[in-house]
Parts: C-alpha cells; sequence; structure tokens
C-alpha cells in the first residue's frame, strides 16, 4: 500500500474509533458544566475588561499565555509496534508517510493559539507601548509555531537521550525569547532579532547525531498519545480499557480487603480493586467534589435543589460504566464465579456509591447555615429517591440485556 | 488407579462453525494423580480441545465430565474443579499479583490460612516476592506467565489443564514449574499439559495424546507409543515424527 495512503487509512481508523463517543460527550454532564464554565467566565471577563485594574501586567499575561501555547508541539504518527518489521524497509520512502504527521502537527494547533489571541485580543488593545495589528501578530505567532514544530520534529530524531533533552530545553528557551521579543520590541527590531535567532537554531539543529527514522520513539510516542486521547475521552464517556489508563493509587490499597472470603463476592473484590485504579474513580470525586461546591453556592434556592439532582444524576450515569469493566475479558471466565455474581457485584457497588455520594453531595446543603429544612430534607429524600430509582432501572436493563 | 477419571473426553466433535469441525471423535481420559501430554502440530486442535474443557466452547457432540458431571449437570462444581493456564497470560491491568492470587482464592473458595500460605510459597518458589506488590501491567512477559501458573496452583483443584506453560518462562522458572507439577501430581492432582517441548515433557508425564488434525492419532505410556510405531525405546520426539509423518 502506498504510505501517504496507509497515513491516512490509520488515521480514519484512529478517528472512526473516536467519532461515535462525541454524542456522548455533547450529553454528558461535564461538557455541560463547561458550557456553564464558559458563560460564567464570558460574565466574568466583560466585567473584568470593563474596570482592568490600571497596573495590569498585560504583555506578561500575554507571554504567559501565548508562550507555551506557541512553543508546544506535538504529533500523531499512528505508528505501530509492528511497522518495525513491516515499514523499516521502506525507511527511505517514510517521508510520504511522516510529512503529514508533522503538517497535522502544526496545522491542528494553531486553532487553539488563534482563540487565546483573540481573547487576550481586548486586553491587548488597552496596553500602552508598541502595538501590532492583529493580522501581522497572528502571522508572526504561527511562523514561531511553525519554527518550532520543525524543532521538535528534528529533536524526535536525535539519537541521544541527553541531546534530545537539551534541545528541547533549547528550543523552549529559544522560541519564549523570540516572543516576548515581538511582544515588546518595535516590529523591524523583533524580525531582525528572530531572523537571526532562528537561523542559528535551524543550524544547531544540524549538529546532532540522528536516525533517519526514530521508529522506537515514534511508536512510544503514539502509544502515549493514543491512550492520551482516549483519556480526554474518557473524561466524559466510558471508553474500551485499551485506552484507560490505570492509577496504581497506593493509599487505596487496602480497600476491598475486608470483603467476605467467598466466591460470590469473588468479583466484588475484583470490581472494587478495579475502581480504585481507574479513571473512573478520578471523574467521580471531580464531579462528586464539583457537586458539592455548586450545591453549597446555591443552598438556599431551588437551583441547589436542582444542582444536587443534577449531580446524583450525572454521577450515577457514571457508575454506571462500572458495568462494561471486564466484560470482554476472557480471564473472567476461566474463574469458577457463581451465575449471576457479576451483575450482582456491579449492581451493588455502584448503588452503593450512588447513594454515598448523594449523601456527601447534600452535607454543604445542611452545613451551611441559612437554607430552609424543608427543601434541605426534601432534597435528600430526591436524591435517594432519585439514586434507588437508577438502581432499579439499571437492574431492569441488565436482566433484559442479559435475557437478549 | 482410581476407576472414576478425573477428566473424561468421549467423542468430541467440535470447532468455530458446525458445518467445519476441528475436533472429529476426540476421546481420552485423565486419572487422578496422573500427568498427560496433549501434544501435536500447531493447529492440531489442542488448545480448542482445552477450550472444550474448559466450556468456552460448546461440543457439536460427545461429552466432556470432570469427577464424572458435565458442566450442564453442575456448572460450579464443573467450573471449580479445574484451574486453566492459558498459552498466553491474561491478567487484569489494575491487579497486583497479590491480589491476582487472592482473587483466585476468593474465586475457587480457598479458606484463607491456606490462601496466604500457598500464596507466599508460590511467590518464593517463582520468585516473585520483590514483584508481589506490582500491577500486573508492570511485569514482562514471562512474569505475568508465572502469575497464571500460581493462580492456577493456589486454587487446587482436581485438575489443572495448562496450555504451553514454558513460553517466555526463564530456566529457573522451567524447573519450577515442572516440580510443583510433581508435588501437585503425587499429591492427587491430574495435570493436562500440551507444550511443544517434547523434550522436556518426556520424562515428566505419565501418557501422552498425540493430536493431529483434530484425530487421536495414538495416546498411551512412552513404551506403549514406542510399540505402536514398532520402534520400542524410541524417544518422544521420534515417535511424535513417525506418527505425524504417517498421518500426512
Amino acid at each position: 500500500m502506498e504510505l501517504r495512503a496507509l497515513y491516512r487509512r490509520r488515521r480514519a481508523l484512529f478517528w472512526s474509533k473516536v467519532l461515535p463517543y462525541l454524542p456522548y460527550v455533547l450529553q454528558s454532564g461535564v461538557a455541560v458544566l463547561l458550557l456553564i464554565l464558559s458563560i460564567a467566565f464570558a460574565a466574568w471577563y466583560t466585567a473584568f475588561l470593563r474596570d482592568l485594574p490600571p497596573d495590569l501586567p498585560i504583555r506578561w499575561i500575554m507571554l504567559l499565555l501565548l508562550g507555551p501555547l506557541t512553543v508546544h508541539a506535538g504529533f500523531r504518527t499512528y505508528l505501530q509496534p509492528a511497522d518495525i518489521l513491516f515499514l523499516l524497509p521502506q525507511e527511505s520512502k517514510m517521508n510520504s508517510y511522516l510529512t503529514p504527521a508533522f503538517r497535522n502537527g502544526l496545522i491542528y494547533k494553531v486553532p487553539g493559539l488563534v482563540i487565546i489571541l483573540l481573547l487576550l485580543w481586548p486586553l491587548y488593545q488597552r496596553s500602552t507601548g508598541v502595538f501590532h495589528p492583529l493580522w501581522l501578530m497572528l502571522l508572526v505567532l504561527v511562523l514561531l509555531k511553525a519554527l518550532s514544530t520543525y524543532g521538535a520534529w528534528q529533536e524526535l530524531r536525535i539519537a541521544s537521550l541527553r541531546a534530545r533533552t537539551g534541545y528541547r530545553l533549547l528550543r523552549w528557551c529559544f522560541l519564549l525569547l523570540l516572543v516576548a521579543a515581538w511582544i515588546w520590541q518595535p516590529a523591524w527590531k523583533s524580525a531582525l532579532f528572530m531572523l537571526l535567532l532562528s537561523l542559528n537554531y535551524v543550524l544547531l539543529l544540524r549538529f546532532p547525531l540522528k536516525h533517519k527514522v526514530p521508529w522506537e520513539h515514534l511508536i512510544a510516542l503514539e502509544r502515549s498519545g493514543a491512550a492520551r486521547a482516549m483519556l480526554v475521552l474518557g473524561w466524559f464517556v466510558e471508553v474500551p480499557a485499551d485506552g484507560q489508563k490505570v492509577v496504581r493509587r497506593r493509599y487505596l490499597s487496602a480497600v476491598g480487603n475486608r470483603l467476605p472470603w467467598n466466591p460470590a463476592e469473588a468479583y466484588r473484590y475484583l470490581l472494587i480493586k478495579t475502581f480504585t485504579r481507574s479513571e473512573l474513580l478520578g471523574i467521580v470525586v471531580r464531579l462528586t467534589l464539583l457537586g458539592m461546591v455548586l450545591t453549597g453556592w446555591n443552598d438556599q434556592s431551588w437551583l441547589g435543589a436542582a444542582l444536587y439532582l443534577l449531580f446524583v444524576f450525572l454521577i450515577g450515569t457514571q457508575l454506571a460504566s462500572l458495568r462494561q469493566t471486564h466484560q470482554d475479558s476472557p480471564a473472567a471466565s476461566y474463574y469458577p464465579l457463581p451465575a449471576g455474581a457479576r451483575k450482582a457485584a456491579v449492581l451493588r457497588l455502584a448503588t452503593g456509591l450512588l447513594l454515598g455520594i448523594a449523601v456527601l453531595l447534600w452535607l454543604p446543603m445542611i452545613v451551611l447555615p441559612g437554607g430552609d429544612p424543608a427543601l434541605t430534607f426534601g432534597s435528600l429524600a430526591g436524591g435517594l429517591l432519585l439514586a434507588w430509582g437508577m438502581h432499579s432501572t439499571w437492574a431492569h436493563k441488565w436482566r433484559e440485556e442479559d435475557d437478549e | 488407579m482410581s476407576e472414576l477419571p478425573v477428566l473424561q473426553v468421549d467423542d468430541l466433535s467440535g470447532g468455530y462453525s458446525v458445518g467445519r469441525p476441528v475436533l472429529h471423535d476426540v476421546a481420552f481420559d485423565v486419572q487422578p494423580g496422573e500427568m498427560v501430554g496433549l501434544i501435536g502440530l500447531n493447529g492440531a486442535g489442542k488448545s480448542t480441545t482445552m477450550k472444550h474443557i474448559l466450556g468456552l466452547m460448546t461440543p457439536h457432540q460427545g461429552e466432556i465430565r470432570i469427577s464424572g458431571q458435565t458442566r450442564n449437570d453442575q456448572p460450579e462444581q464443573y467450573q471449580s474443579s479445574l484451574a486453566f493456564v492459558p498459552e498466553s497470560p491474561l491478567l487484569y491491568e489494575e491487579l497486583t499479583v497479590r491480589e491476582h492470587l487472592e482473587f483466585a482464592a476468593r474465586a475457587y473458595n480457598v479458606d484463607p490460612e491456606a490462601y496466604r500460605e500457598r500464596s507466599e510459597r508460590l511467590l518464593k518458589l517463582f520468585h516473585m516476592e520483590e514483584k508481589a506488590d506490582s500491577l500486573s501491567m508492570h511485569l514482562s512477559k514471562g512474569m505475568k506467565q508465572k502469575v497464571m501458573i500460581m493462580c492456577a496452583f493456589v486454587a487446587r483443584p482436581p485438575l489443572y489443564v495448562i496450555d504451553e506453560p514454558f513460553l517466555g518462562l526463564d530456566p529457573l522458572g522451567i524447573r519450577s514449574l515442572l516440580d510443583f507439577m510433581q508435588e501437585m501430581k503425587q499429591n492427587g492432582s491430574s495435570i493436562l499439559l500440551s507444550s511443544h517441548i517434547l523434550s522436556t515433557i518426556e520424562h515428566y508425564c505419565d501418557r501422552f495424546i498425540v493430536l493431529h488434525r483434530g484425530k487421536v492419532l495414538a495416546q498411551g505410556t512412552l513404551a506403549e507409543l514406542g510399540e505402536h510405531i514398532h520402534t520400542p525405546g524410541a524417544g518422544l520426539e521420534q515417535i511424535f515424527y513417525d506418527l505425524v509423518k504417517d498421518g500426512e
């Protein structure tokens, strides 16, 4: 197969795995929360712009936000371990495979830079001193980003780990210096400075010993890049386990050890251990904390009660994904687990957690003074009822799925 | 030998699709305290036979009994009467080595005190003490294989079904496994073992079943198989080579 077509096919394959989850992401509670936070930020930022503190270090803020965004570079090559065997013989032609990876590494990072620049623009307009027009500012930042992307690409090829680290540090220093020069200095001066420094940087990149194609490094980077993409997706929806990160969490090692010792509880032991080391636990904890803050903030109104019920529901939806844990693992069929033990364990753990979290989410309403007792206790009753209702729905739905 | 075999396979035919069976009338048994080697070329049907024994595949025809009972008669008792070690280690990434052993012990209803004693001994025997609290995802392939083996041995069921256990094991691991299998055998456990390392299993197995293209070509002790190919005293490799060559 032609290498460029192979890259395109692999890229399409990756996105065909990710895209089906996007509707769920949009439906997920975290997406709604992000929207709410965006609206809140917009309101705050508008008010902030209207009444700017006179000594606000605008240019430093720009450097702090635009600098890392300009320098950051990353690539998705979709290379696989087997490529060392099958594509290595075509190494001399690998440019046609890797060029799109390099190009996409630049193109798909530009929108983020543009958005932040546009957000900062009203601030920049209120600053004193050197002022560049928006189109020129954008052009220069994109050119600097292209230079950084080129540098990062060359770094990948450097054979020595120490040299690679050194050049990475050098790139960050050079590029941050160039961004700073552009923000503070007049256009002609900083353009000259940028030209001289860039030429030197590109020349410096020629010195270290490089692989033609750094196969093992690229494959390792691709693996972590793919896992990271699935991890981000995992914040919103349940994704297949191969994309899931296992977090050791040593402080939770003892959780589950005191379960009754019999085959009926064995799967619950496995499930609890898995949950304590899953990303799902992180998601549930974050949602619980956020829910507690928002519920406590609005504890004197119906909005607080509504938010409380919303969070019980959102967390319940996340916990339902425990059903998928180890569902496709053949290992479980090697162990003599009693019939129905898996479903019972998931139902028990998800329900127990949800009931506990329903109480936790409610605590700020009772602890903070000034709430209406009827609303406070009514909310708790509603939350516990909702949790139990979700339990019944799961039991019914999963029984039907098992019967099919 | 006891009259009731631990494992009895009768006229087993089966495979991945009904019209195209992989196994054809396979029949053999494994007696208590016996170690039986299941040998054959790649694709001969060894793993398919084992999957049928485990209950992962349903026979098209024939019956499999463990301690006299089929999987349909007593599914839980059937399953808890055997432990399986697959060719490729299948572990839970989220569990440590010790937690895998505990999960297996819980599933097989091993007494907690016995679990502790057995797990400590196995960890020491397979030189895995230092890795006991490591997540399985951080282990090498050989170490993962050791965990699978330890999980089977912590359970102590009457029958072990072990598929290519030596792959990835270091020489010490292989020796530990062979010695431990001997010990289990002497304690009355039965082992059905598949391996391509004929020179090793020749000295450890009591009997051999030669599977070729889904059929049992021959079975018996080394001496019986030697007589079968009219070469008394022949080694297992020679016997296997002659049988398979004739079976082509």
